[in-house]
C-alpha cells in the first residue's frame, strides 16, 4: 500500500536503524502522529542535539559533549594508566565498576584482516601519540577476549614494548558469585590456566 | 542402549509405521527400493537429529504430504525415554525429549548410534577432510570444548588467510602475521593433542576389532599425521614448533594466499600388516577397515558412555566375505549389542536362528 508522502519518509527514516523492521517501523512513526506536538518537537531536537553537540574526546576518542571529556579533564584521576578498550560502550561498563581510577583509550574497533580493519583503521596512532606526550606508567589491555580482540591486545604490546611502558592483559576465568559446577568448560580450563598463589 | 519402538507418520515412503524391536539382532530383508534404509535412516535421525543421505527436511515428508513424524521410545541403562520429531513443510522441525521441547544441541548425549553404511568406504578411500571430520566427530561428542576450540581455530585460520591474500596485494604488512600465528600455535597445538589421545585410544580398539574380523590375520594400525613433521622434527613443545613452522612457510603462504601448515592439514593414516590401505589396500581389506574403525567407534562410546550405542548396519552384509560377515555376527551376539540390519537376501545369515526377521515390501513390513 502507498503511505502518504510524509508518512512514508518517517517510515522509511525509521527502517533504517539497526533492529527495526517494517512493522516496527509503521508502529513508531504512527505513534509519533498521535503524540503532542511538544513532544514530538522535543524528539526531534533530542535528536539534533545529541548529534550536533556529542563528539569524540581528543584524548581518549571516547563520546563527549565536552573536550577534553570529563574523565581526561578531572584531576583525581589517575592520568599515568591507561585502559585500551574497543567501543565506547565498553568505557561505561568498566565506569559501572567505579574502582578504576585510571583514564580510558577507545580504539573503535579491532584488528581482523576479513572485516578489512588494519592498524591504521583503529586510533592506535593516537594511542602512541599519547604515550609519547605523557608520562605513563600501565597500559592496560581490556579488548574483548575473542580471537580479535586477543590479536590488537598482542600488536599494541608489541609495539609498547620498546618504550619501556608496563602492559598488561585483564583476566579472563570465572564468574564471581557462580558456582563452579555450573561453569562452562571452556572458562573453567582459562580460569585453572591463569591461576595464582594465595 | 536400546530401541524399544519406531512410529513413522509420513515418512518417505511410509504413510504409517509402528515396529517393535528385538533387544539383539533385528533383520530387514526386501529387494532394492522398498524402504529399508528408510527404517535405518528414521532410528539415525531420531538419534542424531540429522540424516546421513539428505541435509532437505521437506524430503523425509511422504509424497503430496505437509506434515510427518518419527517417534522413537529407547532405553538407556534400562530407562525408557522417548525422542519425537515433527516435520511441517516450510516450518521448523520440533523435537521433544520425553514430551518436552528441546533444542538441537540438547540432544547431544540423549541416544547414541554408530552407523556402517556402503559409503562409509570413502573414510578410507577419500581424501583427509573426511577423515578428520570422522575424528572430530568422535573427540567433540566426548568433548565439549574440543568442539569450541576447533572453531576458534577455524575462525583464526580465516582471518590469517585474509590477511595472507592483503599482503600478497600489498595491502597489509607482513609483519601483521605474527598476532595471528601466536594465536594459531596455540590453539593447533591444543587440537594436535586431543586428537593424538583419540587416535591412540582408537589405534588400540581398531586392531583389536581387525584381528577379530580377520580371525587374527591382520593388524591395522591408525597413526595421526602431522603435516610438516616428515622429517621427524617435532618438538615436545609443540607451541614453539609451530610458531617456527608458520614463520618459515610464511613466504610461501603469502604466494599461495592460505595457511599451508597446521591441523586443518594433517591426516590418519591406516595400515594393514604395514601397508598403507588407502593406496595399496585391496577392496576387501579396505572393507574390513572400515568396519573395524566402525567397530572401535562402538567401543569407544561405550567407553565413555558406559553403554554400547545401537549399531545400524545398511546393506553392508553383501561387502564382506562369509568369515568376515560371521566374525561381526559372533560379535554382536556376544557382546549382546542390538543391531539394525538391512540386506536383500536371507542367505548372507546363518541358517540357524539369529534374530528376529522382518520383510519390507513397498512402505509395508511385516514380521516373520
Amino acid at each position: 500500500m502507498q503511505y502518504i508522502a510524509p508518512l512514508a519518509k518517517l517510515i522509511e527514516n525509521f527502517r533504517a536503524l539497526p533492529g527495526i523492521g517494517s512493522k516496527t517501523a509503521v508502529r513508531l512513526a504512527y505513534h509519533i502522529l498521535d503524540m503532542d506536538a511538544d513532544k514530538a518537537k522535543g524528539l526531534a531536537q533530542a535528536i539534533i542535539e545529541a548529534k550536533e553537540k556529542i563528539g569524540y574526546c581528543n584524548t581518549c576518542f571516547n563520546l563527549s559533549d565536552t573536550n577534553p571529556c570529563h574523565i581526561c579533564a578531572a584531576e583525581a584521576r589517575d592520568h599515568s594508566t591507561i585502559c585500551v578498550v574497543e567501543q565506547p560502550q565498553d568505557v561505561d561498563a568498566v565506569e559501572r565498576m567505579r574502582d578504576y581510577r585510571g583514564v580510558y583509550h577507545v580504539l573503535h574497533g579491532s584488528l581482523s584482516p576479513l572485516e578489512g580493519v588494519g592498524p591504521e583503521d583503529i586510533r592506535i596512532k593516537e594511542l602512541l601519540t599519547r604515550l609519547y606526550d605523557a608520562d605513563v606508567s600501565e597500559v592496560i589491555m581490556a579488548t574483548n577476549p575473542n580471537v580479535e580482540g586477543e590479536a590488537t591486545a598482542m600488536y599494541i604490546a608489541k609495539l609498547l614494548k620498546p618504550l619501556g611502558i608496563k602492559v598488561t592483559r585483564i583476566a579472563h576465568g570465572l564468574p564471581v558469585g557462580g558456582d563452579l559446577e555450573y561453569a562452562d568448560e571452556v572458562t573453567l580450563a582459562k580460569a585453572m590456566e591463569n591461576r595464582r598463589e594465595i | 542402549m536400546k530401541v524399544s519402538t519406531l512410529n513413522l507418520v509420513n515418512y518417505r515412503n511410509y504413510a504409517e509405521l509402528f515396529l517393535e524391536f528385538a533387544p539383539g539382532i533385528n533383520i530387514f530383508l526386501g529387494m532394492n527400493a522398498q524402504g529399508k534404509t528408510n527404517i535405518i535412516e528414521a532410528v539415525y535421525y531420531a538419534a542424531l537429529g540429522r540424516s546421513h543421505r539428505t541435509n532437505t527436511e521437506s524430503e523425509l515428508i511422504y509424497w503430496k504430504k505437509t506434515a510427518g513424524s518419527i517417534r522413537m521410545d529407547f532405553t538407556r541403562f534400562d530407562v525408557a525415554n522417548s525422542l519425537e520429531f515433527q516435520f511441517k513443510l516450510e516450518k521448523r522441525r520440533r523435537i521433544l525429549y520425553n514430551g518436552s521441547n528441546i533444542r538441537t544441541k540438547e540432544l547431544v548425549g540423549a541416544m547414541n548410534v554408530v552407523l556402517f553404511s556402503p559409503e562409509d568406504l570413502f573414510l578410507i578411500k577419500g581424501s583427509p577432510v573426511g577423515r578428520r571430520r570422522f575424528l572430530d566427530i568422535e573427540i567433540s561428542q566426548a568433548s565439549p570444548a574440543y568442539y569450541h576450540e576447533l572453531v576458534k581455530y577455524t575462525h583464526i585460520v580465516t582471518q590469517r588467510n585474509t590477511l595472507l591474500k592483503r599482503i600478497r596485494e600489498h595491502k597489509a604488512k607482513s609483519s601483521m602475521l605474527e598476532i595471528w600465528d601466536t594465536q594459531l600455535a596455540e590453539s593447533a597445538a591444543h587440537i594436535v593433542k586431543k586428537r593424538l589421545e583419540a587416535v591412540k585410544k582408537f589405534n588400540m580398539l581398531a586392531n583389536l576389532m581387525q584381528r577379530r574380523i580377520s580371525a587374527n590375520m591382520e593388524n591395522l594400525s591408525i597413526y595421526y599425521y602431522i603435516h610438516g613433521a616428515e622429517d621427524n622434527n617435532m618438538t615436545d613443545d609443540v607451541v614453539p614448533w609451530y610458531n617456527k613452522k608458520l614463520r618459515e612457510s610464511a613466504e610461501i603462504d603469502i604466494l599461495r594466499g592460505s595457511t599451508g601448515i597446521g591441523p586443518h592439514r594433517d591426516d590418519l593414516i591406516l595400515e594393514v600388516n604395514g601397508i598403507n590401505l588407502r593406496s595399496f589396500g585391496s577392496q576387501g581389506q579396505q572393507r574390513t577397515g572400515v568396519l573395524a574403525l566402525k567397530l572401535a567407534e562402538l567401543e569407544f562410546l561405550r567407553s565413555e558412555t558406559g553403554e554400547y550405542p545401537v549399531l545400524l548396519l545398511d546393506d553392508v552384509m553383501s561387502e564382506l566375505d562369509r568369515s568376515r560377515r560371521e566374525q561381526l555376527l559372533f560379535f554382536i551376539q556376544r557382546e549382546n549389542i542390538q543391531t539394525l540390519i538391512t540386506a536383500t537376501d536371507e542367505s548372507y545369515f546363518p541358517a540357524e536362528h539369529i534374530g528376529r526377521y522382518y520383510h519390507v515390501d513397498g512402505g509395508k513390513v511385516t514380521m516373520g
